[in-house]
This record gives structure tokens, C-alpha cells and sequence, in this order.
């Protein structure tokens, strides 16, 4: 039988408090070394594939001089070591390099308005949906194994199993048809008004609402099992503070988790839904130039989703303990 | 990979809690099985899901070689046709009898969903487990290894498999032996996400009573991770491939859509939909059967997790 | 479902839907304004698609087609195309021929000024073609299109300072001379990066498109979403018609299909990027829609040097085995034309008749039994890049060839990145090579030799599979600096073209159709096989 009344050492009532700061100095101190391996593991990969940035632009035009020039132009000649090394120089002095694709234009512009743009998108979408899915999902996990739980989870199945590219062809054959009628419609695709924001935020909510609601439904079940909860009912408490303190609390820890990559993931995985939109994001932009075979603008992405996702996950690790004072990240 | 959802996220469902060890007394597995599948049974849903998911994957198995039509005939009097005697669901923009190339689409769809899913499970839950349950160092280099993946692109890595390797993986297994190869290369940067959340969830289950108590015991790591820790994530793993297959369906057409994918002019579900799209106003079945078949599946398959999760829950 | 709905269809001229209607192939038909009373019409607003922005507004650094039609509103050059696709003046009001036709002397327009005011003398001229080969610059398209200007390759590979064959004579003259006597040099010139900059605006590159030469200057660029242009009130025909030029960026062309129909868009398709096929027949009967042959052929290539394809039999039987009639027509729904020839319908040459090798799958299956080859056993590999309907088509070839000579052939989609650099590979190293390659070329400037000189002569840069013939590359050479009598020119063309046709240089298969929607109140615009062209900038006007 276990010894309940032996306070291990790791037990939360013996444990000090984590010390987040030396977490947070740690995470920080190795983001150089994450950023290092990260973006020499993307250029080996790039120097290895086929394809060459020069020839892809200028398509079969193969004069060999302007093709040497081109290459001598952007270092393209030089060693591999020695082309790795120039972009980590470049990168200490905050410089992301060149975009090949579009002559000469620095990485850093390219990449500034289209971040913001990704992640204001990303957010209101990824806002609206937990906004709806915890709810939505909470709603069906206390109505497990009843209607009420199939009813909802159903649509919000197929909801996510429809793919964009689907979802948005259907919705502007109904905006077309408002439209048509002379009812009030949206502007098929652009940027700039609110009225752009709603189509593709209904399409990115709708993936997203689909995964969170199924989430939060699953944990909060699982958390229902739990003895605090049973002990908290068995107090008296009343239900609607079991739920939302003892309950929604609990449950959050893998919800919060996904929050973290879902920052780089909102940013590359809306390239659908911004090209199909023509919203100016970066998520197109990244597509675009792994296919161009565009390096600089390829690195620039990836250090900037690897700082974001690398503080993100910081952030999500330093809630779980908030969330769940006996998760400790210092063991 | 590319065309992730806007959040590819993995559903947590860990089971709740064991019973603490010694409480069940010793009891036969046979016994713990047959428990089971009567807890199973009594969930309607579930037992459509599996008898639906079965039959799904009988007809991958078996309807190629029962069809009458050959999925890659062309037939240039017949394109995008609705649904008639010779082509009960119409056919394509090649005149491509559409029941056909459903059929053995969803063959090359399952084989994929299911190899992807597996290795995701092999690596991702491996990893997390050591992440979370034995932190320090373990948990340190893993997380980082994940932080440097996360941004990763994985495109590019797709490009250079598929170039290094694609003709000879055609050249032995066919149209989907490319597809294979370079869905299985993305597999090998996918895991992190799958990772981060056992690792979350084993991070909390560590800390439990059941768990401390079978340490202050003196219990080796690795009984407590296999009798303690792993169980509470059956729950999860099964949960998580259902949410993921349709994921990895539909990302799969964008591997095709950029020349990476299934070899023509063999089929997929995910590709099916994407070179029916421009037709949706002109010729909708070509759209919709593919998807219902997909939406099929993704139903299915989520209610027969639920009910595992349920049968292994009570 | 037609689309109809646009708000200003019953304001539209009944003159200027006829004038659509009838307009064909490099004919003019200026749609009547009688009817317009008021001259200014308001902005126009242009899809730009398959691009998320522009690569630059600097027309020696642009490289891709959407961003050239921008600088086309921009700059003027010394020359331009008219409806017909025929040379006229345009920042050069004449010029004259040295009598070797080594010598071109420009004398540009008197009193021309930039968009700021500056006068636009010789000096600039000569600056521009400098600026565009100097290796510097960072651009190819000069070097590409200049190449016949003496001095211009060694400008380009850094050996020279500056370009021998262009001089000022005087602020109004420039003198360009060239390596040989050309036909094609003055339409060259009315081509990608000659478009005349100002040097002294050039120095702040914060200048970019808003000092011009042009009918526009640029007023915004919207990184990721588009441009405003407003027109140039310094231009010698100054553009009255219209108050804005708003381009709009969007990658799919579906997306601009879904703005134009839904009324935010006036102008919507090139010869790249076309009206989407699926949305043809919706549209086809409405007065917006134009359809004019695209100059540019879609055609398989092989790897001629090495086995099996160095066996023109073979080549034959293949060519033969393809109904274009079925997969231009009934599969591609008659978005596109079927061809046997290289150069597309309605282009220079193009008059002149060419014996294709025409369906005929018992000739085929003949020649295949010439070549020696059993089709049970034998097979190759067809490649393409992945994109557009291109795996529709090789799907339907792949079927023909099994059909009619029961050949099994083997597709090879590539990512597109990948697909260059293989035919890199099989340019520089047949035997590492592509066995056999779907493709398109399309043309720079509407002249034969952009055509046959510059794809099929023997080792030039984009005959990648190195197809090689002695009369050929003897008559495109004979006809590449025959100047004065262009029936003689044609003629030597059409003699190569048949050489080229019958050994199957190329197998063509068919000529895209520019595809586009222009709203029918816009007038002065002119839709030919190389996109759209402005007779005369004072009679383009906007919808009201």
C-alpha cells in the first residue's frame, strides 16, 4: 500500500515555489543556439535541394556570364561554409540579407508588414475560436453520452474536416449570390477594410473551432474523473463554481500548450486562405519563396517564427504551473 | 508541411487516473479485454464508427479489383458528366469514371493517413514521455530540438527527399512510393506538437499521488513510466489520430498540388477535391463525393476513439 | 450561370459591343466614341495576377510579366507596338537606318519632359541602356534582350564600363549600334527594359516609378495588395480619360474572377494567367469577354542527342500518335487551339502554311515499327512542372501514346524549382538528362526569330535538348539579317519552321488563348496575342 501520509520530497505541500526566473534565463540564454541550429539545419537542406534561385528566375535566358554575375552578386559562389557564415555575421548585426526574388529588396521590409498582418489575422481567428470552442466544448462534455454532446460535436467534426480550399469557394459563391441580389456583400478578397477580415477569419476560425471545441471537450471530461472534482461536489461548492474554477481551470493545460506553436503555425499554415484572399501575409510569402527557391527570405522566416514560438513556449511552460501548481519544469 | 490547418493542434484526452496500484488486486488481462469491448459495445456511436471505418477500409482493400471501371481510362466523350448508368457518380474533367478513383483513391488516403499517424505516435510519444517524465537535462535538449523544428520548413526538406530519392521509391513501389517517402520525411520534422503535449500532460501525471508513492517506494523509472504514466496516455494517442487524420488527407493534396505527392494519374481523396474545386459551381459531385467520403472517415473515425477513450475511462 | 451583373451594362455603347465583338486577332477596331460625351472616365482597376507583388518597378531589375505591364504604364520607350503589334514611335518621334542597317540614330520628340518636369534628353537614354546591362544593376533581362547592341556583352559580363553601340550624338540624338543587320532590333527595343529612365531621378532609389516617361506615375504601392497610378500630366499624349490606374495583386486567378463578378474589378487575365478555364463558358457570351490567340505553343521536347530520342523515327511516331483536335477541344473545352506548327496562329510568318504531322496513329504505329522499337517492352519518361492544367495534359498524352502505339509512358511531375534546374541539367549533361519534357515558350517581342532562332538553333541557350540541323540554323540565320523585304524573311522561316516541324525539333500540341475580361465602358484598349496594347493613350478612357 502507498505510504499517503509520507511527504515525499517532491511533494507540492514540502516544494518551494519553482524558480521561474532561472527557467526563464535558461530559455533565453540557449533561444542563440536554437536560432543557430535552426537556420544552418534550413540552409544545408537548401543547398542540398535541387533547384537554383538564379535559374529559377531567369527561366531558360542561360547566359552564362549574367548567370556568374547574378550568383557573384549574392554570394552564391562562395563556399558553402563560407555563404553560412556570412548570414550568421549578418544576422548578429540584426541584418536578415537580401531577397533574390525581389531584386535586392532587404528581408526585413519584406517580412515586416506581412508578420503583422499574419498575426493580427491569426489572433482575431485564433481569439474567435477559443472564445467559441471552449464553451462549445465544455458544453458537450457535460452532456456526454447525451444528445446534446452529439449534436454539437458532429458539425464541429465536419467543420474541421473541411479543407480551405473548399470552404472558401464556397463562401464566395454565397457572398456572389448576396451580391447578386443586391443584398449587403462582402469584398471577394483584399485587404485594408474591416469587411476584408471576415471572410478569412470565418475560414481560419472554423479549422481551428473545430480542433479546440474537440480539445477542451476531451480534457474537461477527463478532469470530471478526477478526485479534486469529486471532492470539490462533495464540499457542497456550487456546480457552476466547480466548473469554472475546479473544472475550466484544469482542463486548460493542453489548450494552453497548443497556443504556443499555433503562433508559427498561423502564420505558415494561412497561406491558403491568404493567396485565395490576397491578403498580404507572410504565410504566402514563405510558400512562395521555398519555391523560389528564395534563401534569405526563407531564413528570415524562420528565425522570426523561431523567436516567437521558442518565447511562446516560455510563456505556455511558465502557465502550467499557474494553471497546476504541482507542474514542475525544474526537476 | 504545408497546408496546415491554421492550427494543427492534437487532442489531449488522457484517461482519468488509474486506480492506484494494488487497489484493482491481481487481475487477468483476459478478463481487463472483455471488460473492455462490453463497455465498448454499449456505445451505439462507436460501434457504427468501427463497423463504418471497417467497411471503409474493406473497400480500399478489396473494391479495386471488383470494380468494373478502370479508375485511369480516359474517355474524352464523357467529361464531367453527371451521374448516369455507365458512371453512377459521374466523372471527371479527364472522363475519369469518379466511383472508380474514389475507390482507389481512398486506398492510397488510408495507406497514408495510417503510415503518417503512426510514425508521428512512434516518435512524438516517445519523446514527450522522456521529455516530461524524466525532465532535467532529457527534457531540456528534447524541447529545444522541438523549438527548432517548429519553424522549420518542412517544404523544403520534402523538395530535397523527393528529388534524392523519389525516381528510385517510384521505381519500386509505384505511384505512392514517392508520396510514402516524402510524407514519411515530413513525419521526422512533424513530431514536436504531438510531443509538447504528452510531455505536458506527463509533466501533471508526475506529480500525482499514485506516482510519488510508487517512487518513495523505490519502484524503477521504468516500471512507474510503463505501469503509471504511459497507460494515462492511451486515452490521448488514440484520441489525437482521429483529429489527425484528416489533417494528413488533406495536407497530402498539397503535396501533390506541388509536385511532391501521389504519381499521375493515380488518385487521392485530398486530391480528388483540390482539381475538382474549380468545377464547384459547374459540377459539385466531383467535390462532394470526395469530401463526404473524407467527412465519412473523419466521423467515423473520431467516434470510435470516443468510444475507446470511454472503454478505457470508466 | 451568366454573369451579367454588371452595374454599368445598360449604360454599354451598342458601337463599342460590336467593336468587341468583331475585334480579331491583331485587328484594330478601335471602338467608336461617339457616344461617350464626356471625355473623363473615371478609375480603372486591373487584376494583376499569380503574384503577391511586384519584384520591381525598375525595368532593368523586373523579371516577371506582371510587373513589365506596370512599367508599360510607366516609362515610354523609343519605340512601341501598335495594335497590330507593328513598331511606331514613341519617345523618339523618327529614326533612321545606316545604309550596312548596323546604325539606328533616334531623334527623340521635341520638348519631352519626365513626370517631374525634367526634360528627357539623350543622356538618359544612354544611362538606361547602361544602367541595364551594367552587372551592378542586378538584373537579366538586359542582357537578354540587348544582346544584339555591340558592346552590350561585354557590358554585361563587366568587361566594359560602359556600352559601345549606344552614343549620344546631341541632347535629341542617340545613335544605337548593332553586331549585325536585324529585323527584329527595333522590336526588341519596344521590349522588357527599355523603357527610358530618368538618370538624375534614378539616384534616390526612392524615385522608383514616380519620376516617369510614361502615360502614369506611380502614386502608392500597397506592399502585398497593389499600385495606384495617376496619369502623367507631362506625357506628350497625356491620358485624359482616366483618373486612376489601380492595380490590384492577386495570386489566384480565381480570386480575380470572384472581384470581377462581384464588381471590383474592371480588367481581369493576361496571356499568363488567363480567365480560369472552368469559368470560360459563364462568361463567354458577355461583352466584357475577349478572346484573341496567346503568342505562346505548348509543346513536348526530347533529349535529341542520346538514346532513344537521338531516332527522329521514333520522334515521328509520337508526333503522330497525339489527337491535338481531342485535347485541345473536347478536354481542354476549346480553351486553347490545337497547333502541328511552332509559331502560334496570327503571328509574323505565321501565314505561310506548314504540312504538320498530322493524327494518324497507323503512320505512327509504322514509324515505331521502322525505329526498331516494341512497344510492349519499351518505355520513357515524360516530365513537367507542376502547375496550371499541365497534369491534365500529359495524363491525356500518357493515354494517346498507350492507346495508339501502346506505349507505356511514365509521367514525372516536379515541383517547378526543380523542373528548371533539370533542364539545366539536360542542357549542360544529356546523359544526366530529362528523357522527354512537356514545356512553353512564348514570345518576347512578335518576331520569327524569337520563335525558331532562339529555341531551336543548334546549342542555343533554351534548346535544351540540343535538337541540332544544319539547314535549319542556315536559313534562321540567312533570315535573322535579311532586313528590308520581309516576304523573303518569312519565307526562309517557313522553310526552317517545316525543317524543324518534320524532324519534330518540338511536337507541339497546342497555343493558349488570351482569356480576358475587360469591362465593356473601358475603350482604347486593345487585346492581342501578346496582352493588351494602347493604339493611342489619348483614347483610352475609364468607365464613367
Amino acid at each position: 500500500m502507498a505510504p499517503f501520509f509520507s511527504l515525499s520530497p517532491h511533494h507540492p505541500i514540502t516544494r518551494l515555489p519553482p524558480d521561474m526566473l532561472s527557467v526563464i534565463v535558461r530559455r533565453l540564454v540557449s533561444l542563440p543556439f536554437v536560432l543557430v541550429s535552426v537556420t544552418f539545419l534550413t540552409f544545408i537542406i537548401g543547398f542540398l535541394a535541387p533547384g537554383d534561385p538564379i535559374l529559377t528566375m531567369m527561366g531558360n535566358q542561360r547566359d552564362p556570364a549574367v548567370y556568374e554575375n547574378l550568383r557573384h552578386l549574392y554570394g552564391l559562389d562562395l563556399p558553402w561554409y563560407e555563404q553560412y557564415w556570412r548570414y550568421l555575421q549578418g544576422l548578429l548585426h540584426g541584418d536578415l540579407g537580401m531577397s533574390y526574388r525581389y531584386a535586392q529588396r532587404p528581408v526585413s521590409e519584406l517580412l515586416s508588414g506581412g508578420v503583422a498582418v499574419s498575426l493580427s489575422l491569426g489572433g482575431v481567428a485564433l481569439g474567435l475560436s477559443l472564445l467559441l470552442g471552449i464553451p462549445i466544448g465544455m458544453f458537450a462534455a457535460f452532456r456526454h453520452n447525451r444528445w446534446g454532446e452529439r449534436l454539437t460535436m458532429a458539425p464541429m467534426l465536419a467543420l474541421f474536416a473541411i479543407p480551405s480550399f473548399v470552404l472558401i469557394p464556397i463562401l464566395q459563391w454565397i457572398n456572389f449570390h448576396f451580391y447578386g441580389r443586391g443584398w449587403p456583400s462582402l469584398p471577394a478578397a483584399g485587404w485594408g477594410t474591416p469587411q476584408n477580415w471576415v471572410m478569412p477569419v470565418i475560414v481560419l476560425a472554423a479549422g481551428n473551432l473545430g480542433y479546440l471545441s474537440r480539445l477542451t471537450r476531451a480534457n474537461v471530461l477527463d478532469v470530471l474523473g478526477q478526485d479534486y472534482v469529486r471532492t470539490a461536489r462533495g464540499k457542497g461548492l456550487p456546480e457552476s463554481i466547480v466548473r469554472t474554477t475546479h473544472v475550466l481551470r484544469n482542463a486548460m493545460l493542453p489548450i494552453v500548450t497548443v497556443i504556443g506553436p499555433a503562433v508559427a503555425f498561423l502564420v505558415t499554415g494561412a497561406f491558403v486562405v491568404e493567396s485565395l484572399f490576397s491578403i498580404p501575409g507572410v504565410g504566402f510569402l514563405s510558400v512562395q519563396a521555398v519555391q523560389q527557391r528564395d534563401y534569405p527570405v526563407i531564413q528570415g522566416t524562420v528565425v522570426v517564427l523561431t523567436v516567437a514560438v521558442v518565447l511562446m513556449n516560455l510563456a505556455t511552460d511558465l502557465a502550467y504551473s499557474l494553471l497546476d501548481p504541482r507542474v514542475r519544469l525544474d526537476r | 508541411m504545408t497546408e496546415r490547418r491554421a492550427l494543427v493542434v492534437e487532442a489531449v484526452e488522457p484517461v482519468p487516473h488509474e486506480p492506484l496500484p494494488g487497489a484493482l488486486g491481481v487481475r487477468k488481462a483476459e478478463s481487463l479485454a472483455t471488460l473492455f469491448w462490453r463497455r465498448f459495445g454499449r456505445n451505439a456511436l462507436a460501434v457504427t464508427g468501427l463497423v463504418v471505418m471497417a467497411g471503409v477500409i474493406l473497400i480500399a482493400l478489396f473494391g479495386p479489383s471488383l470494380m468494373m471501371a478502370d479508375p485511369n481510362t480516359i474517355d474524352y466523350t464523357a467529361i464531367n458528366s453527371l451521374p448516369n448508368g455507365k458512371h453512377p457518380l459521374g466523372t471527371d474533367n479527364l472522363g475519369r469514371d469518379t466511383l472508380a478513383r474514389l475507390i482507389s483513391g481512398l486506398r492510397v488516403s488510408l495507406l497514408v493517413a495510417g503510415y503518417v499517424e503512426l510514425l508521428d505516435i512512434a516518435l512524438g510519444v516517445t519523446l514527450g514521455l522522456a521529455a516530461g517524465y524524466l525532465g532535467g537535462k532529457v527534457d531540456f535538449v528534447i524541447t529545444r530540438i522541438a523549438d527548432v523544428l517548429f519553424a522549420f520548413p518542412g517544404l523544403l526538406l520534402a523538395i530535397l527527399v523527393a528529388a534524392i530519392f523519389g525516381e528510385a521509391a517510384t521505381d519500386r513501389f509505384g505511384g505512392i512510393g514517392r508520396l510514402a517517402l516524402v510524407a514519411g520525411a515530413l513525419s521526422l520534422v512533424s513530431w514536436p506538437l504531438m510531443t509538447r503535449l504528452v510531455r505536458s500532460q506527463t509533466l501533471s501525471i508526475r506529480e500525482r499521488e499514485y506516482v510519488l508513492a510508487a517512487e518513495s517506494l523505490g519502484a524503477n523509472r521504468r516500471r512507474i513510466l510503463w505501469r503509471h504514466v504511459a497507460p494515462q496516455l492511451l486515452g490521448l494517442v488514440v484520441t489525437t489520430v482521429t483529429l489527425n487524420v484528416s489533417g494528413v488527407i488533406i495536407n497530402e493534396a498539397v503535396l501533390s498540388l506541388l509536385g511532391l505527392g501521389i504519381q499521375p494519374p493515380d488518385s487521392s481523396l485530398g486530391k480528388m477535391i483540390s482539381y475538382a474545386i474549380p468545377y464547384l459551381e459547374s459540377n459539385t459531385l466531383q467535390v462532394a463525393v470526395p469530401s463526404a467520403m473524407l467527412m465519412t472517415i473523419v466521423l467515423a473515425v473520431s467516434f470510435l476513439g470516443d468510444g475507446l477513450r470511454d472503454a478505457f475511462a470508466e | 450561370m451568366k454573369d451579367l451583373t454588371h452595374a454599368n451594362l445598360s449604360r454599354r455603347s451598342l458601337l463599342a459591343a460590336g467593336g468587341a465583338l468583331l475585334a480579331t486577332p491583331l485587328l484594330t477596331s478601335s471602338a467608336p466614341r461617339a457616344l461617350t460625351q464626356d471625355a473623363g472616365g473615371g478609375p480603372i482597376r486591373w487584376s494583376l495576377t499569380g503574384v503577391s507583388d511586384l519584384v520591381s518597378l525598375d525595368p532593368a531589375k523586373a523579371s516577371d510579366q506582371q510587373g513589365f505591364t506596370v512599367i508599360a504604364m510607366l516609362y515610354g520607350g523609343l519605340v512601341k507596338l501598335d495594335a497590330k503589334l507593328l513598331v511606331v514611335p514613341s519617345l523618339a518621334e523618327s529614326w533612321s537606318v545606316s545604309d550596312d542597317g548596323l546604325t539606328y540614330t533616334f531623334t527623340l520628340r521635341d520638348g519631352i519632359t519626365f513626370s517631374d518636369g525634367t526634360p528627357i534628353t539623350a543622356d538618359d537614354v544612354v544611362w538606361t541602356f547602361n544602367h541595364a546591362l551594367d552587372p551592378k544593376t542586378g538584373g537579366w533581362t538586359g542582357p537578354y534582350y540587348f544582346t544584339l547592341i555591340d558592346g552590350a556583352d561585354e557590358m554585361a559580363a563587366g568587361t566594359a564600363t560602359e556600352v559601345s553601340g549606344v552614343k549620344k550624338i546631341d541632347d535629341a540624338t542617340v545613335a544605337i549600334t548593332i553586331k549585325q543587320p536585324s529585323a527584329y532590333c527595333l522590336s526588341s527595343l519596344s521590349a522588357g527594359p527599355s523603357k527610358i529612365l530618368s538618370k538624375a531621378a534614378a539616384a534616390d532609389p526612392a524615385n522608383e516609378g514616380k519620376v516617369t516617361s510614361g502615360p502614369f506615375m506611380l502614386k502608392r504601392w500597397n506592399r502585398g495588395q497593389g499600385l495606384g497610378l495617376a496619369p502623367n500630366p507631362n506625357f506628350y499624349e497625356p491620358v485624359t480619360g482616366v483618373s486612376e490606374l489601380n492595380f490590384i495583386f492577386n495570386q489566384d486567378s480565381e480570386t480575380g474572377y470572384q472581384l470581377y463578378r462581384t464588381g471590383e474589378v474592371d480588367i481581369l487575365g493576361s496571356s499568363q494567367d488567363p480567365v480560369p478555364a472552368s469559368r470560360v463558358p459563364e462568361v463567354q457570351d458577355s461583352p466584357d469577354f475577349r478572346s484573341t490567340p496567346a503568342f505562346n505553343t505548348r509543346y513536348v521536347a526530347f533529349n535529341n542527342t542520346i538514346a532513344p530520342f537521338d531516332d527522329v523515327t521514333l520522334r515521328q511516331a509520337l508526333a503522330h500518335a497525339v489527337d491535338r483536335d481531342t485535347l485541345a477541344n473536347a478536354v481542354l473545352g476549346g480553351t486553347v487551339s490545337p497547333t502541328e506548327r511552332i509559331l502560334p496562329a496570327g503571328f509574323p510568318a505565321s501565314d505561310l502554311p506548314i504540312t504538320g504531322l498530322a493524327f494518324d496513329p497507323a503512320a505512327g504505329k509504322e514509324l515505331l515499327a521502322k525505329a526498331g522499337i516494341d512497344p510492349a517492352t519499351f518505355t520513357f519518361t515524360l516530365s513537367y512542372g507542376v502547375e496550371g492544367d499541365n497534369e491534365r495534359v500529359v495524363t491525356v498524352l500518357q493515354s494517346m501514346w498507350q492507346e495508339n502505339l501502346g506505349i507505356a509512358v511514365k509521367l514525372e511531375p516536379l515541383e517547378l524549382a526543380t523542373f528548371s534546374s533539370r533542364l539545366n541539367d539536360t542542357y549542360q549533361d544529356p546523359t544526366n538528362g530529362l528523357q522527354a519534357y512537356y514545356s512553353i515558350w512564348g514570345a518576347d517581342y512578335p518576331d520569327p526569330q524569337n520563335f525558331l532562332s532562339t529555341q531551336l538553333q543548334t546549342d542555343v541557350g533554351n534548346n535544351n535538348g540540343h535538337w541540332s540541323n544544319a539547314d535549319f540554323d542556315t536559313l534562321t540565320k540567312e533570315a535573322d539579317t535579311t532586313v528590308e523585304d520581309f516576304a523573303k524573311r518569312a519565307d526562309l522561316y517557313n522553310q526552317a519552321e517545316q525543317i524543324a516541324v518534320d524532324q519534330v525539333g518540338w511536337l507541339p500540341l497546342f497555343n493558349a488563348k488570351v482569356n480576358v475580361l475587360v469591362r465593356d465602358c473601358i475603350e482604347g484598349i486593345e487585346v492581342t496575342g501578346m496582352d493588351y496594347q494602347f493604339p493611342e493613350w489619348s483614347a483610352l478612357v475609364g468607365c464613367p
